[in-house]
């Protein structure tokens, strides 16, 4: 199919739609129909759409994607030996989007079923506003349900791997959360990929929190250095709900994580933080939105990232407050270390206040490591290596120390440490 | 064999020259006190040894136990037995005192083929000689120098002097912003380190400094020579007439 004029060509076409396997029923069928016609006359948003400025998807469109479902020599027999094995947590795996029973483990404490939730399906992530979320709606393929009634004591770890045959695969999964009132869940992601051609994992994430409910959600994004990585996530927050987030991103050729939360109870609170570590072509973008739509709610964020090589790392954070919302505390950092000149940096602030007895605040700062502190670390016997290693950490552990999860805020920790310390060997050789 | 020898050194910053020929030899033991006016060059001096980036040698050499510092980069130096006691100790947020100085301890113990301290004889260690400096507990567990007092960030300082047994310690102005009471503790603290098989370099604005650490010769650096060296009783005289008459000389 040629696209309309003035789009880019790009894979998810008729043929890709002709491949990709029926849906389950009607209604899934009607919600994928309408989704297609949101997603074909605007295509993938290219340069000229302002929210995609700092991420183009030229190399990504040509990239000749078949769904992952049409592959039929994937071959995954286990989790990739890389993936964290956390303590307590119980492993719910995903192979192209797919659950995969003889890879997880039995999970108390949480409903999982591969049943969309209606009340959850398309209420949350718009479409109109989030590109990735109607290419998803368009090809969507497994839908993973969970439901949580009470307080679930067991944390999930969710882990996503993303595999390829002879030939780029594609898949488009969504998963819908649904945390009933006063319950609460810890989620772990881990969005991994096995070596090979490339992959693109297009996730989409329907969060509802009911009133006085609790959601952390840990997402950590270590793609292969070839893949692609769209996510779009949409968190709905009802009265005295809390949510804490934590988004890393450590490889990938090109990641997208959008996260896009409405406060819709007064009272709610959201912890939204991240951190990342790129090197060579690796470029990753946190786009984050953040409606406050009522009174008396508090958004916080913080995004540390540290580049190196040629990579991008762009973080756009926008944040609304309504004219009803008054006593609204909404603050956002973002802060970035560049290892050495070649890397970019992209920070967007964005701050739309309508209501007027707020508290609202926002900084962003780019610099590179302080020769200072590097002088006196080498005044005390520290060679350059270990002290670069020291600060770096330094700097992103201001982000991770607000994981309240502490063997999760350790593995991302050591993730991030096993990343510096690759780095430094490939400098050093 | 002298522990540290400065030779004829000459250092400029740009095209000033800032140290314009100075000649000074460390021996083991010897506590050498360096006086001056403000923008003289005892910084310059300090820092010059110590390796910090920005200064160009255009002439001399200084030999620590006969070795050329100036082939070492600054990591190495401080390896090999220099340590710079700095006038603004940095704050480091997000590393804390113990993993930092539990890394340069290990560093040093590489560097002489040792293995590595162990987690338990480290705190102990650490433990003790905190209680010595008359520090709190906790500091070692706080963010590197992040929201010390003035006093806090030189009592750690010679913490890590302590833990690192230098061959040669500098002092850049250690004095500077310190109360009496943090005075006597860093003095007792670096006289407690005295020895015959290590000497000190304490540069200081003040003669009071020299109170409490007794120096065995004082120099009077202006305009980047070293006007006169003296004993102990120059310190005391210079409190009493001042620089001017050197100034004079130099001019």
């Amino acid at each position: 199919m040629k696209p309309a004029a003035g789009l880019m060509e790009h894979p998810f076409g008729a043929d890709y739609a002709r491949r990709t396997p029926a849906p389950a029923d009607a209604m899934l069928a009607a919600f994928r129909d309408q989704a297609r016609s949101v997603f074909e006359p605007q295509g993938l948003p290219g340069p000229k759409n302002e929210a995609w400025r700092f991420t183009p998807l030229r190399a990504l469109a040509k990239v000749p994607f078949i769904p992952a479902a049409a592959a039929d020599d994937v071959d995954v027999t286990a989790v990739p030996a890389p993936v964290a094995v956390l303590p307590g947590a119980a492993r719910l795996v995903l192979v192209n989007g797919v659950y995969r029973a003889d890879l997880s483990d039995k999970i108390e404490g949480v409903e999982i079923s591969t049943a969309s939730d209606r009340s959850l399906l398309g209420h949350i992530a718009t479409m109109a506003s989030v590109p990735m979320a109607a290419l998803n709606a368009s090809f969507m393929g497994a839908v993973l349900s969970l439901k949580v009634t009470k307080a679930a004591t067991t944390p999930v770890h969710l882990i996503s791997v993303a595999a390829a045959g002879s030939q780029p695969v594609a898949f488009h999964p969504r998963l819908l959360i649904n945390i009933a009132p006063g319950a609460a869940l810890t989620l772990v992601e881990t969005h991994c990929g096995l070596p090979g051609q490339a992959t693109l994992a297009n996730p989409v994430t329907e969060i509802r929190l009911g009133e006085g409910a609790q959601l952390k959600r840990y997402v950590q994004v270590a793609e292969q250095s070839d893949s692609f990585h769209l996510a779009a996530t949409g968190i709905a927050l009802a009265k005295d709900s809390r949510f804490e987030g934590f988004h890393t991103g450590l490889g990938g050729a090109l990641v997208r994580q959008e996260i896009a939360a409405v406060m819709h109870g007064t009272g709610a609170h959201l912890e939204l933080h991240g951190a990342y570590a790129l090197d060579g072509h690796s470029h990753h973008d946190f786009t984050t939105s953040i409606d406050h739509h009522v009174p008396g709610c508090s958004s916080n964020q913080v995004f540390k990232g540290v580049v190196g090589g040629e990579s991008r790392g762009v973080y756009q954070g926008r944040i609304h407050v309504a004219r009803d919302a008054q006593k609204t505390d909404a603050r956002q950092l973002h802060k970035a270390l560049f290892l050495e000149r070649g890397p970019q940096i992209d920070c967007k602030p964005e701050l739309e206040i309508y209501a007027d007895d707020v508290q609202c605040a926002h900084g962003a700062a780019t610099g590179e490591i302080d020769a200072d502190h590097l002088f006196f670390l080498a005044a005390r016997g520290i060679d350059p290596a270990t002290a670069r290693m020291l600060l770096v950490e330094a700097f992103l552990a201001d982000a991770t120390e607000r994981i309240s999860e502490e063997t999760v805020r350790a593995a991302f920790t050591r993730d991030i440490q096993g990343w510096l310390s690759r780095r430094s060997l490939k400098a050093a050789a | 064999m002298a522990l540290l020898e400065i030779k004829n050194l000459h250092v400029s910053v740009g095209d000033r020259e800032i140290l314009k020929g100075i000649t000074l030899t460390l021996n083991g033991g010897e506590v050498h006190a360096i006086m001056g006016p403000n923008g003289t060059g005892k910084s310059t001096l300090s820092n010059v040894i110590a390796g910090r980036e920005g200064y160009t040698v255009t002439q001399g050499e200084v030999l620590l136990d006969g070795k050329d510092v100036f082939a070492m980069a600054a990591d190495e130096r401080a390896r090999a037995g220099i340590f710079l006691a700095f006038q603004y100790p940095v704050e480091i947020p997000g590393v804390s005192t113990s993993s930092f100085l539990k890394t340069a301890i290990n560093a040093k113990r590489r560097a002489e083929g040792h293995k590595e301290i162990d987690a338990m004889e480290f705190l102990k260690l650490v433990k003790a000689k905190t209680k010595e400096l008359g520090m709190a507990d906790d500091m070692i567990k706080r963010p590197l120098n992040v929201g010390f007092s003035g006093g806090e960030k030189k009592r750690a300082e010679v913490l890590q002097m302590t833990l690192l047994e230098p061959r040669v310690a500098i002092l850049d102005e250690t004095d500077s912003g310190l109360d009496i009471d943090a005075l006597k503790v860093v003095s007792d603290g670096v006289n407690a380190l005295r020895s015959k098989d290590r000497a000190f370099l304490v540069i200081t604005h003040y003669q009071r400094l020299l109170d409490y650490i007794v120096p065995d010769h004082v120099h009077v650096l202006v305009n980047g020579r070293i006007a006169v060296s003296g004993g102990k009783e120059l310190a005391l005289e210079l409190e009493a007439e001042g620089y001017a008459k050197y100034q004079g000389a130099a001019a």
